[in-house]
């Protein structure tokens, strides 16, 4: 029989959202736990250099998130990132987190459960999968030292997968289906190294190579011309898609898959709260993850105090 | 002796590491990125020419990634 503990707060997710949530429960003296299923740092925990998080000229991701559970921990929050969440129930009161291992019953839930990478949508992926096909550059950038690299994708986590694996790479080419996502500065220092091929409004159709990815068959969409490109390796970077699949029956989801919330980070549940790029907004960045963790724990803090009067 | 094989800067790998230790157990970590005896012993293990992490008790099972179930399975926790 699973032991049964009681928390103030229950704050799922361990991303920039979660842990500035957490240090604020913390501080507030509020008996504050942070789950996490998957990596302590979520999308920054990959992130090589991140330049516009303010107070810092650069800042590794791994770097700034060690610090932030540092911080959160110093003022009382506890971490558990290997007890596994299995059901999550808002409606009632107390509010239900079921763990592997546990069963905690607590008074808010803060919803920070970020994004996941996407998957390639190519049936070959499987087959190439960790033979060509990878998704984690600071994991798998170093096996092709030398070697011919594509990064698929336009926004800035791909934009910066290319500048990163450059230092391995005596290739390395930025395929995109559409036009850049990402910022300028980064577009900028993208092109400016010599080792790096843009090649956008280009969609890579296949993937080729009898054990190993050897080849992928693009489409430039500008000319319609189809051509096979020799690759080593091929590092996807084309979005990611909201972890909200443990919340689907408790909460209306919005089309993209994300919480509604407004500002005040509240949901259709009182005392539910959500955080960080799960929250269903325009502007999703480090910065506006750290606003909404914030805000979610001081009005967190109030509802508590209303509960207990 | 349980054997991980990883790189410097692979979070999953680090999450791996953590797990043993929280779980009282003892292993050796090997850099493939460092150790290029290493990297071909993973490599002989997986079929993969490159995959972190990965962790075997004795080198013959092995799981890929962090992947809970799999570890607790393959080290009897």
């Amino acid at each position: 029989m699973k032991e049964k503990i009681h928390k103030d707060v229950v704050i799922i997710g361990a991303g920039m959202a979660g842990l500035t949530a957490a240090l604020y429960c913390g501080r507030m003296n509020l008996d504050t736990l942070v789950l996490e299923n998957g990596i302590i740092g979520g999308q920054i925990a990959n992130a090589t250099d991140i330049e516009n998080y303010p107070g810092f000229i650069s800042v590794k991701g791994g770097d700034l998130i060690a610090t932030l559970q540092q911080q959160a921990e110093n003022f009382g929050a506890v971490i558990d990132e290997f007890d596994e969440i299995e059901k999550v129930t808002l409606k009632t009161s107390p509010k239900i987190v079921e763990t592997q291992e546990k069963i905690y019953e607590c008074d808010v839930v803060i919803i920070a459960s970020g994004m996941n990478r996407r998957k390639l949508p190519l049936p070959e992926e499987k087959k190439f999968a960790g033979r060509g096909v990878h998704y984690c550059e600071l994991c798998d950038g170093a096996a092709y030292n030398g070697k011919i690299i594509a990064v698929m994708g336009g926004g800035n986590a791909a934009v910066d997968a290319a500048n990163f694996l450059t230092k391995y790479g005596q290739k390395v080419y930025l395929i995109h289906r559409s036009e850049f996502r990402a910022d300028d500065f980064s577009q900028k220092r993208l092109r400016a190294n010599k080792k790096v091929e843009i090649m956008l409004q280009t969609e890579i159709k296949a993937l080729r190579g009898p054990k190993r990815l050897e080849e992928v068959e693009i489409f430039d969409k500008k000319s319609g011309e189809t051509k096979n490109l020799h690759v080593d390796g091929i590092f996807v970077n084309i979005g990611v898609v909201p972890n909200t699949k443990l919340f689907e029956d408790e909460l209306t989801l919005t089309a993209s898959g994300r919480i509604p919330a407004g500002e005040d980070c509240k949901t259709e549940i009182e005392g539910v709260f959500v955080a960080g790029d799960v929250r269903e907004k325009e502007i999703r960045q480090l910065t506006t993850a750290a606003s909404d963790g914030t805000t979610a724990a001081l009005l967190a803090e109030k509802y508590l105090s209303k509960l207990k009067g | 002796m349980v054997k991980v094989y990883t790189t410097a800067t692979c979070p999953y790998c680090a999450k791996v590491k953590k797990y043993l230790k929280s779980k009282g157990v003892k292993f050796e970590e090997f850099d493939i990125e460092k150790d290029p005896a290493a990297r071909e012993a993973c490599k002989k293990l997986t079929g993969i020419d490159w995959a972190v992490p990965v962790t075997t008790i004795d080198n013959e099972n092995y799981v890929i990634d962090y992947d809970k179930e799999a570890l607790d399975k393959l080290l009897c926790l």
